[in-house]
C-alpha cells in the first residue's frame, strides 16, 4: 500500500469518527428527560393543546445558561394530564415576537392554542377574530378554587396585580385577551461594590444622577450599559410620563370606563392620533423634543454601540468595567447564580428629573413611573376553538381554558413562577422569593400614562427606534429624527382612525371643554392654543 | 395520403411536446403567475393580512415615490449591487486565471477544490460569523485595532452610521466565491488552445494576454455573473435582515427590505406589493439592459 493511500484512509477515518462523535446524542440523565421532553401525556388523546409558554417558562430552558433546566410547567402539566386523562399537552417553543411568523400563523389557524406573547401585539388583530376575549371566562369563577378562596367567585380574584392586569384590556374594544400570569419590572442594576469604593449612593434626581455618571466615567469605567430596544421603549415611556404629567389633565380627552380606574390618564390610540392633529409629539411640540434632547445629554455615558447582543452589554457590567446596567427583573437570576461573580449589587430605579435639569420637568418631585408590568401573558388564538369554530359550543376550547385556570393555582403558580429569578409571582397566595424584592417596590409605583410610543403603531415604532438610533448615534439631527418619526406618526395615526374610526366629535368637544386648563399651560404646540 | 401521414405524426409528435412542457407551465402558472397578477391587484389596494382589501388606486406608489426610504434604499442598494458587481468580475476571475495558469493538474484540481469548498457553508451561517466574530464590540476587527494600540479606532462597525453600509460590502472579503471562480475556470477552460498560441507567437503575455484575449473570451461568463449578481443585490435582503435590519436609521436600508417589513412587519401588504412591483419592473429593466450591451464575443462576431 502506498503511503499516499494510507494517508488517505486515515484521514478519511478520521472525519467519519470525528462526525459521529459530533452527532452522537449527549447522555441524559432521568431528571433532563423529564425537564426537557416537551410533550405531556398520550398523542392520542382527544384534546392535543399546544402551548408556548414563552422563553422564559419554556420546559429544558436554562435562563442565561445558568442553573437547571426549567421544568416547573411541565410538572404542572403533568398533575393536570393526570386528572384529564383525554389531554395531551404539547409545548412548543415559537417565535412569536416575529410578526411575521405570528401573523401567518394565525392566519392559517395554525398558531399554538395559547401563546405568551406580549398583549399589545395582540391588540392589533383583535377585529380579525384570531383571538379570543376571555372577559366571559375571567368574571366566572376558577372552577378549581375551593369555595372562599381567592377566584372563587371570579377567576379575576386571583390576580394580585389588579390595575396591571386590568389595564391589559385592548383599546379597540376593551375587552381583555390575555392573562397576566405573573409580572416583570425594569431596573438599573449598579455594581454596589464599585459604588461604595467610589463613595457614591444611588441617585434621587436626575441632577444627581448625571453626577454620579461624571464621577464614573472620570474613574475610567463606562457609567451606563444599555440597548437602543430599552432607550427607544422603556427611556421615551418614562420621560415621556415626566414632561406631559403636568399637562396631563389639559390634553387626557378620554376617561375609558374599563382601563382609566386602573391606569390613570393612560393617553390611548385615539387621543393621541387627535392630538397629532392638535399640534402634539412633533417637532413643534417643545415637550417631544426635550425627550430626545435629554436622551442625547445622557447619550454620553453610555456603551458606545447600543445595537449590541445582550451578551455583549452583560459583559462589561460582569467584568466590572461597567457600573450601572438597564434590564428587566430576568437578569436577577443571572446575577444571582453566578457563583463566580466577583462583587456586590444593587437595584434603583431611575430617578426623576428637576427643574434644574429640564424645564419641563414637574414643579413638585414626581417619581418616575412604573413601565414594566405583565410578564407572561397567555392569549388563547383561533385555534383553541378549532373543533366546531364556536367558542360557545368548543370542548377543545373549554379544556384550554381549564388548563390555564388549573396553572392559576397558588401551588400551581408558586412551580412556574419561582422556579427561577426572573419574575414576579400575580397569584394571590404565592410568596415573591425575596431576590425580587427590590422589583416588587419599583411595582408600587404609579403606572405610566403612556406606553403608545412602542404600542401605537408597529410602523411608527419600528421608525421611532430606527430614527433615535441614528440621531443618538450622531447619524442626524434633531429635526431630521424628528421629521421621520412625524412622518410615521401620521400614517399611524390615520391607521388607528381607520381601524378604531373614533368618535372624533366627542374628542373635539372634549378639547373644547379643557380649553380653560390649557390656557394656563406653558409652550404647548401652536395647534394647542 | 402520405403527407398527410407525416403531417399527423408531426403533429402527433408536437402535441407530445407540448404535454411534457404542461407540467412545468402549470406549476409557473400557479406558484409565479398568479403571485404576481395577485401582487399587481393587491398593489392597488389598502390590504392587511386577515381583512379585506380595500380599491385605493395608484396611491400606494404615489406614497412610495414619497417614502423617506425610496431614494436611499435604492442608492444603497445600487451601491451594494455595484460593489458586489465589481468584486465578483474582478477577484474571482483573476484567481479563475491564476489557477488555470498553474503547470501541474494536480494543482490546478487542488485549487479548483479548495475555493469551492466554501460554497456549502450556508450563507446565513455565513452572515452570523462575520456579524458577531468579526464586527461586534468583541470581534475580530476591534480586538486587533486594540491590539496593536489603535483602541480610538474601535467601533460598532455595523452600527456606526458611517460604517454601516461599508461593512455590509464587505463581507466576503477577500470575494473570492467559489462559484464564480468555477465559472471562470470553465470559460477560461474553452479557449481554444490555437488563440493562446497565436496571442504567444504575435506577443501577447501576462496582463497584456488576460485583457485583451482572456477576458473578451469568457465575456459569455461575465455576462452570466453580472446578471445573477444584479438580480440578488436588486432582490436580495436576507444578509442586511440578518446583520442590520435596515439600520442605524435607513443607511442601510434596501428597497427588498423595506418591502418585506412593510408586507410582514407592519401588515401594509398592499404597500409592500406596490414596492414589490416597482423592484419587478427595474430588475426587468437591468436584466434587458445587461443582455442588450454585454454581449459576447461570438455574438458580436455574428
Amino acid at each position: 500500500m502506498s503511503v499516499a493511500r494510507i494517508i488517505k484512509t486515515v484521514f478519511g477515518v478520521l472525519i467519519v469518527t470525528v462526525s459521529v462523535l459530533a452527532f452522537w446524542p449527549q447522555r441524559q440523565t432521568d431528571g433532563d428527560v423529564a425537564a426537557t421532553s416537551l410533550e405531556v401525556g398520550d398523542r392520542s388523546a382527544r384534546f392535543i393543546i399546544h402551548f408556548a409558554p414563552g422563553w422564559g417558562n419554556m420546559p429544558g430552558t436554562i435562563p442565561h445558561g445558568l442553573g437547571k433546566p426549567l421544568r416547573g410547567i411541565r410538572e404542572v402539566a403533568r398533575e393536570f394530564v393526570r386528572q384529564f386523562p383525554d389531554t395531551c399537552i404539547v409545548f412548543r417553543n415559537v417565535p412569536v415576537s416575529d410578526r411575521e411568523w405570528l401573523v401567518t400563523q394565525l392566519m392559517s389557524g395554525q398558531a399554538p392554542d395559547v401563546i405568551n406573547v406580549n398583549v399589545e401585539d395582540v391588540w392589533v388583530d383583535t377585529h380579525k377574530g384570531w383571538y379570543l376575549p376571555l372577559d366571559g371566562y375571567l368574571e366566572q369563577p376558577n372552577p378549581f378554587v375551593p369555595e372562599g378562596e381567592p377566584g372563587s367567585r371570579q377567576w379575576w380574584g386571583m390576580f394580585k396585580y389588579q390595575a396591571i392586569s386590568r389595564g391589559k384590556a385592548a383599546p379597540i374594544d376593551g375587552k381583555m385577551y390575555c392573562v397576566s400570569f405573573d409580572m416583570i419590572e425594569t431596573g438599573i442594576f449598579y455594581n454596589k461594590s464599585k459604588f461604595d469604593e467610589l463613595g457614591i449612593d444611588p441617585p434621587q434626581t436626575w441632577a444627581e444622577f448625571e453626577a454620579i455618571q461624571n464621577r464614573m466615567q472620570a474613574a475610567g469605567y463606562t457609567p451606563f450599559l444599555t440597548v437602543i430596544e430599552a432607550i427607544s421603549d422603556w427611556g421615551v415611556d418614562l420621560l415621556f410620563d415626566q414632561f406631559y404629567a403636568e399637562i396631563l389633565p389639559g390634553i387626557d380627552l378620554v376617561q375609558d370606563p374599563v382601563r382609566e380606574q386602573y391606569l390613570q390618564g393612560y393617553l390611548d390610540w385615539d387621543e393621541i392620533a387627535f392630538l397629532y392633529g392638535r399640534g402634539f409629539f412633533t417637532g413643534g411640540d417643545a415637550r417631544y423634543r426635550e425627550i430626545f434632547s435629554v436622551m442625547k445629554d445622557w447619550r454620553r455615558y453610555w456603551n458606545q454601540d447600543l445595537s449590541v447582543r445582550s451578551m455583549d452589554r452583560m459583559r462589561p457590567f460582569i467584568r466590572q468595567e461597567g457600573l450601572m446596567i438597564w434590564d428587566s427583573s430576568q437578569l436577577t437570576h443571572r446575577l444571582e447564580m453566578d457563583k463566580t461573580l466577583g462583587f456586590e449589587y444593587g437595584v434603583f430605579y431611575l430617578p426623576p428629573l428637576t427643574e434644574a435639569t429640564s424645564r419641563f420637568a414637574p414643579r413638585r418631585l414626581l417619581p418616575t413611573c412604573v413601565i414594566g408590568g405583565a410578564a407572561t401573558q397567555f392569549s388563547v388564538t383561533n385555534r383553541a376553538f378549532s373543533d366546531t369554530s364556536d367558542p360557545a359550543t368548543s370542548e377543545r376550547l373549554r379544556r384550554v381554558i381549564q388548563f390555564l385556570q388549573f396553572m392559576c393555582l397558588p401551588e400551581n403558580a408558586q412551580r412556574i413562577t419561582n422556579e427561577s429569578l426572573q419574575f414576579i409571582p400575580n397569584i394571590v397566595g404565592v410568596q415573591p422569593r425575596p431576590e425580587m424584592q427590590p422589583f416588587i417596590e419599583i411595582l408600587k409605583r404609579r403606572y405610566t400614562t403612556t406606553k403608545w410610543v412602542a404600542t401605537f403603531d408597529l410602523q411608527f415604532n419600528d421608525i421611532l427606534q430606527r430614527m433615535l438610533g441614528l440621531y443618538l448615534n450622531g447619524g442626524c439631527d434633531l429635526d431630521e429624527c424628528l421629521s421621520n418619526m412625524e412622518r410615521a406618526l401620521e400614517l399611524g395615526a390615520e391607521r388607528a382612525i381607520h381601524r378604531k374610526k373614533p368618535d372624533l366629535a366627542m374628542l373635539e368637544r372634549r378639547w373644547k371643554e379643557l380649553a380653560p386648563l390649557r390656557r394656563s399651560m406653558k409652550e404647548l404646540p401652536d395647534g394647542a392654543r | 395520403m402520405a403527407l398527410g401521414s407525416a403531417g399527423s405524426r408531426t403533429l402527433r409528435f408536437q402535441l407530445g411536446c407540448y404535454g411534457l412542457v404542461l407540467p412545468t407551465l402549470a406549476l409557473l402558472g400557479v406558484f409565479t403567475f398568479t403571485p404576481m397578477i395577485w401582487a399587481f391587484s393587491k398593489s392597488l389596494t389598502r390590504y392587511e393580512i386577515g381583512e379585506d382589501p380595500e380599491w385605493v388606486g395608484v396611491s400606494n406608489y404615489r406614497e412610495y415615490l414619497s417614502d423617506p426610504t425610496f431614494l436611499a434604499s435604492f442608492a444603497n442598494m445600487l451601491f451594494l449591487t455595484a460593489f458586489a458587481v465589481l468584486v465578483r468580475l474582478i477577484v474571482p476571475l483573476t484567481v479563475a486565471k491564476l489557477i488555470i495558469s498553474l503547470r501541474s493538474e494536480r494543482h490546478r484540481h487542488f485549487y479548483r477544490i479548495l475555493f469551492l469548498v466554501p460554497i456549502v457553508i450556508p450563507g446565513v451561517a455565513t452572515q452570523l460569523i462575520w456579524r458577531t466574530l468579526v464586527y461586534e464590540q468583541s470581534g475580530l476587527v476591534n480586538r486587533f485595532l486594540g491590539a496593536v494600540g489603535l483602541a480610538a479606532w474601535q467601533h460598532g462597525w455595523l452600527t456606526d452610521p458611517r460604517t454601516a453600509l461599508w461593512a455590509i460590502a464587505f463581507i466576503g472579503f477577500p470575494f473570492v466565491g467559489g462559484f464564480e471562480v468555477l465559472i471562470y475556470y470553465a470559460g477560461l477552460a474553452t479557449i481554444p488552445e490555437s488563440v493562446n498560441d497565436s496571442a504567444r507567437i504575435d506577443g501577447a503575455t501576462g496582463a497584456r494576454k488576460f485583457l485583451m484575449i482572456d477576458v473578451p473570451m469568457v465575456l459569455s461568463q461575465i455576462r452570466l455573473i453580472v446578471a445573477l449578481t444584479v438580480i440578488a443585490g436588486v432582490q436580495g435582503f436576507e444578509s442586511i435582515l440578518i446583520l442590520t435590519k435596515g439600520q442605524p436609521g435607513f443607511r442601510t436600508m434596501v428597497p427588498g427590505l423595506w418591502l418585506y417589513f412593510n408586507g410582514f412587519s407592519f401588515q401594509r401588504m398592499g404597500y409592500a406589493c406596490a414596492i414589490g412591483v416597482i423592484l419587478f419592473v427595474v430588475i426587468a429593466t437591468l436584466t434587458a439592459l445587461n443582455l442588450r450591451y454585454l454581449r459576447s464575443t461570438e455574438e458580436v462576431q455574428a
